[in-house]
């Protein structure tokens, strides 16, 4: 069977899609399956930083699609998670190196390589943006609840359904303390504006700051709300549609508030 | 109206006559050197020709054309002179007569209607009137000639009217755009309220004023329902 490609995307720059490709790459990669995560943002690398596998690149996508390499030499089998590998993009060239056909031509290895690969799409919706998404066949949005980011979001969704790509929405850096104040959107007001499908909701988390300067991948830390939620994340996408999503709130589970109690944590 | 660049006199062949097309602005003189001009050229044709003069719906319209008819009779021999036929008016009973057997199954409307939601960064044009069963969001830009429909929430920038019909207006279930035009008329920076009901906007007294559709019915006017 040929693999899935996915695209992680958002029209805005910072709201977390390297960091969501990251984590929903490494977390399908601990389903057990096959899966390779591919930075798409020419000249601007980061996804090699957040899996910690800078030091190991030695070619990148744009070898790969300009013939100067075969896809094995530039995929980084990470070593922590098995079948987990990385290609990473280059940081000398810009987006205008690779092109819709190249890309087209890469994705069609790649189906047969790998079962999953997501690609980690660059913000904004030009050249890199057409060059992520000319293979996809599914795509995840990213956004955060936050005006300017459901905006850019919105406009992303036209685009990829004028692609006849359905995409599904992750909801990133919910703070509950903030939603449930009524000074933050909800993520029943982003779906009022967005409906699309939900992938998932992840909760703010410092974790995520120390898993991205560490290389340490977020989904490997069990004390990490938000590696769990992508992990919730990944099982939906592989195979679980129905799994429930879960809604960050304030107060913890009966367990928690009972060990809170107990003076425990 | 009438260009500034616009011939004073058009003539044309109709039938077995001519129509003379006069901008009844112009000074005498000027039309009767134009016409000259034009009635010259036609040599012999123009003798006994049936000619009619339109002056629109100018005032003095009748002394102008026996003033003009009789220089081009002494000129040029033409036939018989006389004003436009009067249009035939359908008097209103006939019409409503005619909607009531259900006289608009036969009209063809310019109405666009869409279903679905408008997403931020797509603009929708529509010739005359829209309607929108959806929702418009923040973003989006829906522009129509006539009046504009949204049956669910509108939170982008609508234009209705473009370019000058300030008759026109903007309905929606929710109503919150980022900005309206009417016609010629701008405002922005309505919205905010997010309990209040069905309301519209409608150019008042020179400026865009929204209102509660139920409060004040816009159509609740209009005794006998008519085609747009």
């Amino acid at each position: 069977m040929e693999g899935r490609i996915i695209v992680v995307t958002s029209g805005k720059g910072g709201v977390g899609k390297t960091t969501a490709t990251a984590s929903i790459g490494a977390a399908l990669a601990l389903e057990g399956k096959r899966v390779a995560v591919i930075d798409m943002d020419i000249g601007l690398r980061n996804l090699d930083v957040v899996l910690g596998l800078e030091n190991r690149i030695v070619f990148n996508i744009v070898d790969v699609v300009n013939g100067r390499c075969n896809l094995r030499q530039a995929a980084i089998r990470d070593r922590r998670i098995e079948n987990l590998f990385l290609v990473p993009a280059s940081q000398s060239d810009n987006k205008d190196v690779l092109t819709t056909a190249g890309v087209d031509r890469a994705a069609k290895q790649l189906r047969k390589e790998f079962d999953y690969v997501i690609m980690d799409s660059p913000a904004g919706i030009e050249r890199g943006f057409e060059n992520s998404v000319t293979a996809a066949d599914e795509a995840i949005v990213v956004c955060t609840p936050d005006v300017s980011s459901i905006r850019d979001a919105d406009r992303v969704i036209g685009l990829l359904y004028s692609r006849s790509i359905t995409p599904r929405l992750v909801v990133n850096r919910i703070i509950p303390e903030m939603v449930a104040k009524g000074d933050m959107l909800s993520h029943e007001d982003v779906m009022e504006v967005l409906s699309i499908d939900l992938a998932g909701l992840v909760p703010m988390d410092e974790q995520v700051v120390i898993a991205t300067n560490t290389g340490m991948p977020l989904v490997l830390q069990n004390d990490s709300k938000a590696g769990q939620a992508f992990r919730r994340i990944a099982r939906r996408l592989n195979g679980e549609p129905d799994l429930p999503v879960e809604v960050p709130s304030v107060k913890g589970g009966m367990w928690n508030r009972f060990t809170q109690k107990l003076g425990l944590k | 109206m009438i260009l500034e660049d616009a011939p004073p006199v058009k003539l044309k062949g109709v039938g077995d006559g001519f129509w003379v097309t006069l901008d009844p602005s112009r000074s005498e003189e000027l039309l009767k050197n134009e016409m000259t001009k034009l009635f010259e050229r036609l040599r012999h044709l123009a003798i006994n020709a049936r000619v009619v003069i339109d002056v629109g719906d100018a005032q003095g319209g009748d002394e102008l054309v026996n003033t003009l008819g009789g220089f081009l009779k002494e000129q040029f021999d033409v036939g018989v002179v006389t004003r436009p036929p009067e249009k035939r008016v359908i008097p209103v009973e006939r019409i409503r007569q005619r909607d009531l057997s259900q006289g608009w199954t036969h009209r063809r409307s310019d109405v666009l209607m869409l279903r679905g939601r408008v997403r931020s960064g797509q603009n929708i044009e529509a010739k005359k009137h829209l309607i929108i069963t959806g929702d418009v969001n923040p973003g989006a830009q829906i522009i129509a000639g006539g009046d504009v429909l949204v049956m669910g929430r509108l939170l982008g920038q609508v234009h209705a009217g473009r370019p000058d019909n300030d008759d026109a207006m903007v309905l929606a279930l929710d109503f919150r755009p980022t900005q309206v035009k009417i016609g010629e008329h701008v405002a922005a920076g309505l919205g905010g309220k997010t309990d209040s009901g069905v309301e519209f906007a409608s150019v008042v007294n020179g400026a865009i004023l929204v209102q509660d559709y139920l409060k004040s019915n816009p159509f609740g006017r209009i005794p006998w329902p008519e085609v747009i």
